[in-house]
């Protein structure tokens, strides 16, 4: 019987390692190419670290991930000032509109980016928006904030209606108690928004390919993209590029793994 | 007594606006109205500086050309492909549940292309499947170089191409959606079950799979919103939509007509029936969900 049990996890183990493989591959492409030269990609033997210094006068990578990390960091900002409110507002301090409200932004969570992208860029572009980070930040910010607001909403909603209403027999207003209570046990739901958010804000292409025009305020995965577009044929830079893109969203991954599955799963409800 | 709660309720309320009104205005300022305004122009002929109403007949026009339908098929294409998008991650979920040693190593290493840009995933993807690629690369290590593909030439190759590009990176998301699914399930059922005899079979179909109704559902949503909103990246770095309009889908064509041709109410009114396909799915999703938990 043990024998057999042994087995079974043997032949699972094997199938896993498979999957694995085909999974992780991609990531092993990248890293092996990227130090080859163009000739050693093609053909040649041995590795060099030559596609990194190439990669690093085509794009400037520096300036790329400090405009990824403004933008996100803007976004997310934004992001979690407006839920966090909206949220509490939705669960502790409904009205007769909230229910409207509510409607409104689960509304909103079924637009897709690409039909309101060519109205809202002629309105950025009214509002000179297209100049700076701005419009990306705002796009972003308000693309996030529909789901942000629902998980917010649904995490307050857990909060025991006895400690709001002992708070305010101790004299707190509804905004101090926002401050004081709902927003520090609110933290697990915050970290969940900000890893979701920043990987989603960090992979984007599409907002930030329309609504960044000026090529210095680039981010990193725009960047990228317009290399891989552009003439550009070399790979193993392509791939240094790719690489080096990556990191910081698989770090914050890696780190936060559960706050991601977390964010993923919420909108199952319960 | 009496005064004071009628002040708090006052007060509640008003401080609840104050609250609810930046979310409010962020998202109708940069949603809102501009799906408003995307309906408007969508019965518009328009560049982005002048609009001339042309009614109805955008639409009608747009219903005649076959290129239109054209698109539509390799949206409808992709749908094909969702079956194994779920099935597969299911079936991998399954294996992890057993949690033989080293499993959470696996759902780590599964879930890692969550974290990656759909424009390296497109990169990398372009590589394996180029002529010199590991695809045929692999094909010859098997003895199989009479199957030399060139997938990325072809239209429906392309597209199948594409398909299994997006398959793989769902892998990730639809197993932990499952796997979450599969930390619910009722263990004791299934002892009930074996003890009056059902098979694995019969336990997996008539006690597993309805525990997991809502699971499944879910990762439904998802991997088909994902086809059709998430893959213009990927399209844009592997396949520019080609070749012809081989790998053109919807939300391609919407970004073609807009910023490459100028077209914007093309472009406008393309986005507004992508909006209603995405409504319609999301409405039956919520209706469901509804008579199920009644």
């Amino acid at each position: 019987m043990k024998l057999k049990m042994k087995r079974k996890e043997a032949i699972i183990f094997v199938v896993m390692t498979l999957f694995a493989v085909v999974m992780i591959y991609p990531f092993y492409f990248m890293i092996n190419t990227s130090f080859k030269s163009n000739a050693q990609f093609l053909g040649a033997k041995g590795h060099s670290m030559l596609s990194w210094h190439k990669l690093f006068q085509a794009l400037p990578v520096g300036r790329q991930l400090l405009n990824s990390t403004v933008v996100c960091a803007g976004s997310i900002a934004i992001i979690l000032v407006v839920s966090t409110m909206a949220g509490y507002s939705l669960s502790k301090l409904r009205s007769k509109l909230s229910w409207l409200f509510f409607l409104g932004i689960v509304g909103a969570m079924l637009i897709p980016l690409q039909s309101i992208i060519i109205p809202a860029y002629i309105n950025a572009s009214h509002l000179n928006l297209l100049t700076g980070y701005w419009g990306a930040i705002f796009i972003y910010a308000a693309l996030g904030t529909p789901f942000a607001t629902f998980l917010m909403t649904s995490y307050f909603r857990g909060l025991p209606d006895d400690l709001i209403e002992a708070a305010i027999c101790d004299g707190l207003s509804y905004r101090r108690i926002f401050s004081k209570i709902a927003i520090p046990l609110a933290i697990p739901a915050i970290v969940t928004i900000i890893v979701l958010q920043f990987i989603q804000i960090w992979d984007d292409l599409l907002v930030g390919l329309l609504f960044i025009q000026d090529p210095n305020y680039r981010t990193i995965t725009v960047g990228l993209g317009a290399l891989s577009a552009g003439r550009t044929t070399d790979i193993p830079v392509l791939m240094a590029g790719s690489l080096l893109s990556a990191i910081p969203a698989v770090a914050v991954y890696l780190i936060f793994q559960r706050q991601l599955v977390n964010g993923l799963t919420a909108g199952i409800g319960k | 007594m009496k005064v004071i709660k009628r002040d708090l309720g006052h007060q509640r309320r008003r401080v609840g606006i104050i609250f609810m009104a930046p979310a409010l205005i962020l998202v109708s300022a940069f949603l809102g109205i501009p799906i408003i305004q995307a309906v408007y122009y969508s019965f518009t002929q328009w560049d982005g500086l002048t609009a001339v109403w042309t009614g109805i007949s955008t639409y009608t026009h747009e219903l005649r050309d076959p290129i239109f339908w054209r698109v539509l098929e390799n949206n409808g294409l992709l749908l094909i492909g969702i079956p194994v998008a779920m099935l597969l991650p299911m079936g991998i979920a399954f294996l992890l549940n057993e949690k033989v040693p080293g499993w959470k190593v696996f759902r780590t290493i599964y879930f890692l292309p969550t974290a990656i840009s759909w424009v390296v995933i497109g990169m990398v993807a372009l590589r394996f499947f180029a002529q010199e690629g590991l695809l045929n690369g692999l094909l010859k290590g098997f003895g199989l170089s009479f199957i030399h593909t060139d997938l990325l030439s072809s239209e429906k190759g392309a597209l199948f191409a594409v398909s299994l590009t997006f398959i793989w990176s769902m892998v990730g998301t639809n197993t932990i959606i499952f796997l979450t699914g599969m930390a619910t399930l009722d263990n004791s059922l299934n002892e009930a079950a074996r003890m009056d005899g059902a098979s694995n079979l019969r336990i997996f179909r008539s006690i597993t799979l309805p525990q997991l109704r809502r699971f499944i559902q879910f990762s439904f949503i998802i991997t088909v919103i994902s086809a059709f909103t998430a893959l213009f990246s990927l399209i844009f770095v592997m396949t520019g939509g080609g070749p012809g309009f081989g790998t053109t889908t919807l939300e391609f064509f919407i970004y073609q007509n807009a910023f490459s041709r100028g077209d914007f109410g093309t472009g406008a009114m393309l986005g507004v029936i992508l909006f209603l396909m995405m409504a319609v799915l999301g409405i039956g999703q919520l209706a469901i969900m509804r008579s199920k938990d009644e």
